[in-house]
């Protein structure tokens, strides 16, 4: 049911933990599924330079909050504006029908962090 | 005579698990002793106690902790050293260290939601689904004995909610039905509809009517006010499932509920079923027809002192409730939940059935007061709200 990528980041969680000197924060929220993750990100000059999150919900929603912090982690705003969607679509590997509203949840955070920059 | 633990070795050598094997055989380990179940249940929990001790580094190091390993646990009577995993610990950001297996074998993530929005996950790998559904449907069939009929389905529709507990456990009746109809949809409920339905099944199914109990209130307190009494079948059952706390914090009266029903649905008292479960948990906590809510006989309910959950308090008297569940191979099904309950003195039961007893009594001081039913309470409330404001 989970491809690779996904048993991956749930399993060994890089970026869940808290910001203290965070200068932005995303947020997503699903009130009937209940998947929410709150993101703390320190951009500094126009580059990411921390992210951490708390997540809640499902395996695969977890590990698309890992993923998308290690991704935008060291990028350009700049950079990460370049991603095509397609890129975006297969940073979670293969995806079963029940897990594909995770792509929504990470579209959503790549547009949450352009959206204000 | 051959020891319980020596059957159940012999069983494993034959290619048998002796947990579905025991599932398998409910009804007559409803009626077997009280100290050859609690061989039985001991056997099992002991089992399964290694098994997650093995497997699973989180819970070793809690075990460690705690100064047990798997030759401390022999017997029903060492249960209580076996540590015990906080309900709230599914709901944690790191809730993949409960897993004892990995997120590989994982088939299915069961969900709960509550008033807080936080989703509390259980992943359950093939085994661990196999012995809850056997578990569920072998209670269903012990407790209501049904192959027909029609279920009228006062919650929303696996296809709406496919991961709420709730929603997956009921729904599962619909195997048991020939005809069944989900009347909550996009979080609405109209009453005339339901009351629509049973009258179009009227002399060809027994009908029964199946969900949360502030949703079938709903429905009882609209043929109130509009003096409709229903007369629905001998056999019909109202089962319910979900807590009798509302989302605005009311509580909703059992016994007036257990009349009301009677009166407006023209059904009998004692069909009037309440049902206890968890998502966490593969148990479902059935009501007999004497309205006593019968423990799965493979599964031991341990009850703490709320001042120190490492003590348990005797039988009548209120704690803590601590589930120990042989089923859950995929995470330690050893739980400490948030409900306040008790378990009835006598282990024997007027419908002839043997084993504990719980009732239900409120959340702990403190817990959030949430559960599938008072998140979907919570959502309808918002939509009628909505809704109501667009008419205006």
């Amino acid at each position: 049911m989970y491809n690779s990528i996904i048993v991956d980041y749930f399993s060994k969680p890089r970026h869940s933990g808290d910001v203290i000197d965070a200068n932005r924060e995303l947020k997503i929220g699903n009130s009937v599924c209940g998947d929410t993750i709150f993101m703390k990100i320190k951009v500094t000059d126009g580059r990411v330079v921390n992210a951490k999150y708390k997540a809640y919900g499902c395996a695969t929603s977890l590990a698309t909050a890992d993923i998308f912090a290690d991704y935008i982690i060291g990028k350009s705003l700049a950079e990460i504006a370049q991603l095509l969607a397609h890129e975006i679509d297969s940073m979670l590997g293969e995806l079963e029908p029940p897990q594909m509203h995770c792509l929504n949840i990470l579209h959503d955070l790549f547009e949450q962090i352009l959206s204000e920059a | 005579m051959v020891s319980m633990q020596t059957a159940m070795e012999n069983l494993k050598e034959l290619g048998f698990n002796p947990v579905t094997t025991a599932i398998g055989a409910t009804q007559q380990l409803f009626h077997w002793d009280e100290a050859k179940v609690n061989e039985l249940k001991g056997y099992l929990i002991a089992q399964n106690f290694q098994h997650h001790y093995e497997n699973n580094k989180f819970y070793r190091m809690l075990c460690e902790d705690s100064g047990v390993t798997p030759a401390d646990i022999q017997s029903l009577d060492d249960l209580h050293k076996i540590p015990l995993i906080p309900v709230t610990s599914f709901k944690r950001p790191d809730s993949h260290l409960l897993l004892s297996t990995s997120l590989e074998n994982i088939e299915f993530e069961m969900r709960s939601t509550g008033t807080s929005g936080i989703p509390s996950i259980s992943r359950r790998d093939a085994e661990t689904l196999n012995n809850c559904v056997f578990s569920i449907y072998a209670m269903y069939r012990e407790m209501f004995a049904f192959s027909r009929g029609a279920g009228l389905f006062l919650f929303p529709s696996p296809e709406e909610m496919p991961e709420m507990g709730m929603v997956k456990v009921l729904n599962m009746l619909s195997g048991l039905f020939d005809a069944t109809r989900c009347l909550v949809k996009r979080a609405s409920f109209k009453p005339k509809e339901a009351i629509e339905t049973l009258e179009k099944w009227q002399n060809i199914h027994t009908r029964h009517i199946i969900g949360p109990p502030f949703l079938i209130y709903k429905l009882v307190n609209y043929l109130k006010t509009n003096n409709i009494h229903l007369k629905l079948d001998n056999k019909t059952m109202i089962i319910n499932l979900g807590g009798w706390k509302r989302f605005s914090g009311m509580e909703i009266p059992r016994e007036q509920y257990n009349k009301e029903c009677a009166e407006y649905l023209g059904i009998p008292e004692e069909n009037v079923r309440d049902m206890y479960g968890l998502v966490e948990s593969n148990i479902l906590a059935i009501e007999c027809e004497k309205q006593s809510k019968h423990v799965p006989p493979w599964v031991h309910f341990s009850l703490r002192n709320p001042k120190n959950l490492a003590e348990e308090v005797p039988q009548g008297k209120r704690g803590v409730l601590a589930i120990f569940d042989p089923t859950s191979l995929s995470y330690p099904g050893f739980i400490q939940t948030e409900d306040l309950v008790y378990l009835k003195k006598e282990n024997t039961c007027e419908c002839g059935r043997n084993g504990q007893k719980v009732v239900y009594l409120s959340r702990v001081a403190g817990a959030e007061i949430g559960c599938c039913a008072i998140n979907l309470e919570k959502h309808m409330d918002a939509a009628e709200e909505k809704s109501q404001m667009t008419e205006v």
